[in-house]
């Protein structure tokens, strides 16, 4: 990423973070101060959710078109997501205190995020049981997609289908005009953030790659790996 | 001489029953540890006075974790006993996924079955809407043998491969669970026919999802 | 029958093999041959698509399931069917005849028919297995290690197994025994 980006990119998470802190009104909040973690808390969960999404997007192509790739892609995607999961269920958890006096209420929405971060986490596990390469491509790819019905289902449908504390600001429009400024500003900002994090995660796993490969010709200089050449049978007399 | 899907399927599933038929060690084992634990919750169930939810809710835990312990068996013993490459050699992606799925599926549907039976019948739990019950039960087991068949898929050709097996299908099979349990609740009377209707409806297209998606999956994976 | 090109394997930083290419025709016996480590095994398993390469490609004729025969040493076989009734499963999921009778009665498993293969001596498991990997009349065999464990008429039913297959298509043999190298008419060494 060119450094006219990094500097934009730094140029726009400081204006969020100003905007948060200091721009918007935070009155009708119980314990304004603190309540504006919301700013940060909502878009780390729609990035989170918008990863994963695309995480198993790649999975797909994974399975389709072969090749590590688009392995790396996909588990750069559900790394990020994982990432910005915690963050949202973090900063969830400081607002549901400020604004609602308990840190867990068994929230549907709280209760949801906590089930698809447990189900990412179970797709980290399943990875790392796996050495070789290829194996733990197709596996993990292959995951990624039969989880993403349940996954949806957590976050798209079971929180609108039961009673919950969480407004549906985006569908509902629950946000005023100010605030729905200052949420777009953190929001591009945020995704920029997890844009350029998920560029460098991808860029480390080719190298890693790379490595790996090298180190593997490297060893065959010394120890040259069998490079078989086939030749008659030569049988003896007594054949 | 060529034999069709439905050969190759039913030829997997002969050998499923009859492979466990005479192990049994493992049928057996399940069993006991199911009923004790059906046992145990009817116990804690009539000695608190436990609501029709509170009822759902355990009988479901239980159903969750006999199909988590016993249904990734059907791929993992074959990996374990060194028989998955006869498999890979002799059969297609699709034959094996589904001989094993519906081997899973028939054990589940009779472990639900008779644990549900055993626990209605200890609890002292009535069903106001039977038909109701029967859809819930039969989509939750349902959708229980495809996850887990497809977890047990995943995780076969892993290292540590049975506690893995439950790490990554209980995730998966948790939120299911919210959907039978109020299913469930609703068919025992503490809920609305409707709510109970959603509920199984939802179940069955979650179930058909699964056995649709599932041997896609498993071809990506079996051979990779 | 068979075509490899630019094959290689590697598991993580340690490459087993690389680079090899060559094709196996009607009457052909390769001998795939090496010390311990070499990735013999590992070849026959890429070769009998049990286990991906990491670069290059195998290409075989027909479906794979009735085209191709293996048989290796680590090769399991289900101990809770009887001797019949894996022959009676590996027709049906291939879709040919089981042909029970005539591999049993050749392979001198004819006594152990209603035997389940976890009473068997290892070395009627082995025929077993060889007698399972020629049952499609396969046009490419693999066989690894197939010596192991077999008596003298153990060791006599394979010659007549190996010369039938290389009538019929090809074979590909991975062995450490030298008296096995009669069974090939050109090799391969890996490791060298």
């Amino acid at each position: 990423m060119t450094g006219f980006l990094i500097a934009a990119l730094g140029l726009g998470v400081s204006l969020g973070i100003y905007l948060a802190m200091a721009a918007a009104p935070a009155e009708s909040f119980q314990s304004p101060e603190l309540a504006r973690i919301v700013f940060f808390h909502l878009p780390c969960a729609l990035i989170s959710s918008l990863f994963l999404v695309l995480g198993a997007a790649f999975a797909a192509a994974r399975l389709v078109k072969g090749g590590a790739a688009w392995d790396r892609r996909s588990h750069a995607c559900i790394e990020i997501a994982f990432v910005f999961g915690l963050l949202a269920l973090a900063t969830g958890i400081i607002f549901s205190k400020v604004q609602w006096g308990a840190y867990w209420s068994w929230d549907p929405r709280q209760t949801s995020f906590l089930l698809v971060m447990l189900i990412v986490g179970a797709y980290f596990a399943l990875r790392s049981a796996f050495a070789d390469e290829a194996r733990r491509g197709a596996v993990s790819a292959a995951y990624a997609l039969a989880s993403l019905l349940p996954i949806l289902f957590l976050v798209f449908v079971y929180p609108r289908i039961v009673t919950t504390l969480h407004p549906d600001v985006v569908r509902e429009g629950g946000f005023d005009n100010e605030y729905r400024v200052v949420f777009l500003v953190n929001l591009a900002a945020i995704l920029g953030v997890a844009a350029w994090l998920y560029n460098l995660r991808v860029r480390c796993a080719s190298l890693e790659s790379n490595l790996e490969e090298t180190l593997a010709r490297l060893a065959d200089r010394d120890r040259p790996a069998a490079v078989g050449v086939v030749r008659p049978v030569s049988l003896s007399s007594e054949d | 001489m060529s034999s069709g899907w439905g050969s190759e399927i039913a030829a997997l599933l002969a050998k499923e029953v009859r492979a466990e038929l005479r192990g049994r060690s493992g049928l057996l084992t399940a069993l006991l540890f199911n009923v004790a634990a059906i046992v145990a919750a009817s116990f804690a169930s009539s000695a608190q006075g436990m609501p029709a939810f509170g009822i759902a809710a355990m009988l479901w835990v239980i159903l969750l974790f006999a199909a988590v312990v016993a249904l990734p068996r059907a791929f993992l013993v074959e990996e374990e006993q060194g028989t998955g490459d006869l498999l890979r050699l002799w059969a297609r992606p699709h034959s094996v996924f589904w001989g094993k799925a519906l081997y899973n599926l028939g054990l589940m549907l009779l472990t639900g079955a008779l644990l549900s039976a055993l626990y209605l019948l200890l609890s002292g739990q009535t069903v106001e809407r039977p038909a109701l019950y029967v859809a819930c039960l039969l989509g939750g087991c349902a959708a229980l043998a495809g996850s887990t068949t497809l977890c047990g898929a995943f995780v076969a050709q892993a290292s540590n491969r049975f506690a893995l097996a439950g790490a990554v299908a209980l995730p998966l099979l948790v939120p299911l669970l919210a959907v039978t349990v109020t299913g469930t609740a609703s068919a025992f009377g503490a809920g609305s026919a409707e709510s109970a209707e959603r509920a199984a409806a939802g179940l069955w297209a979650y179930a058909v999802a699964t056995f649709a998606m599932g041997p896609y999956l498993f071809a990506a994976v079996w051979k990779s | 029958m068979l075509a490899v090109e630019g094959l290689g394997k590697r598991f993580g930083p340690v490459s087993v093999f690389r680079g090899l290419e060559f094709s196996v025709g009607l009457g052909d016996g390769l001998l795939v041959l090496g010390p311990n480590g070499s990735g013999k095994s590992t070849l026959l398993r890429i070769l009998g698509g049990l286990l991906a390469p990491t670069e290059g490609s195998v290409r075989w004729e027909g479906d794979p399931r009735t085209s191709l025969g293996y048989s290796a040493l680590d090769l399991a076989v289900y101990p809770h069917l009887t001797v019949q009734e894996h022959f009676l499963l590996a027709g049906r999921l291939r879709g040919c005849d089981p042909r029970a009778d005539d591999l049993t009665e050749g392979f001198g498993l004819a006594g152990h028919k209603e035997h389940f293969a976890s009473k068997l001596s290892s070395g009627l498991r082995s025929r077993l297995k060889l007698a399972l990997s020629v049952q499609s009349r396969p046009s490419l065999l693999l066989l690894d290690e197939p010596g192991v464990g077999l008596d003298e008429a153990g060791l006599s039913l394979l010659d007549r197994v190996c010369a039938e297959q290389r009538e019929r298509g090809a074979l590909v043999v991975a062995t450490n025994d030298p008296k096995e190298r009669r069974l090939g008419s050109h090799e391969l060494r890996l490791g060298e």
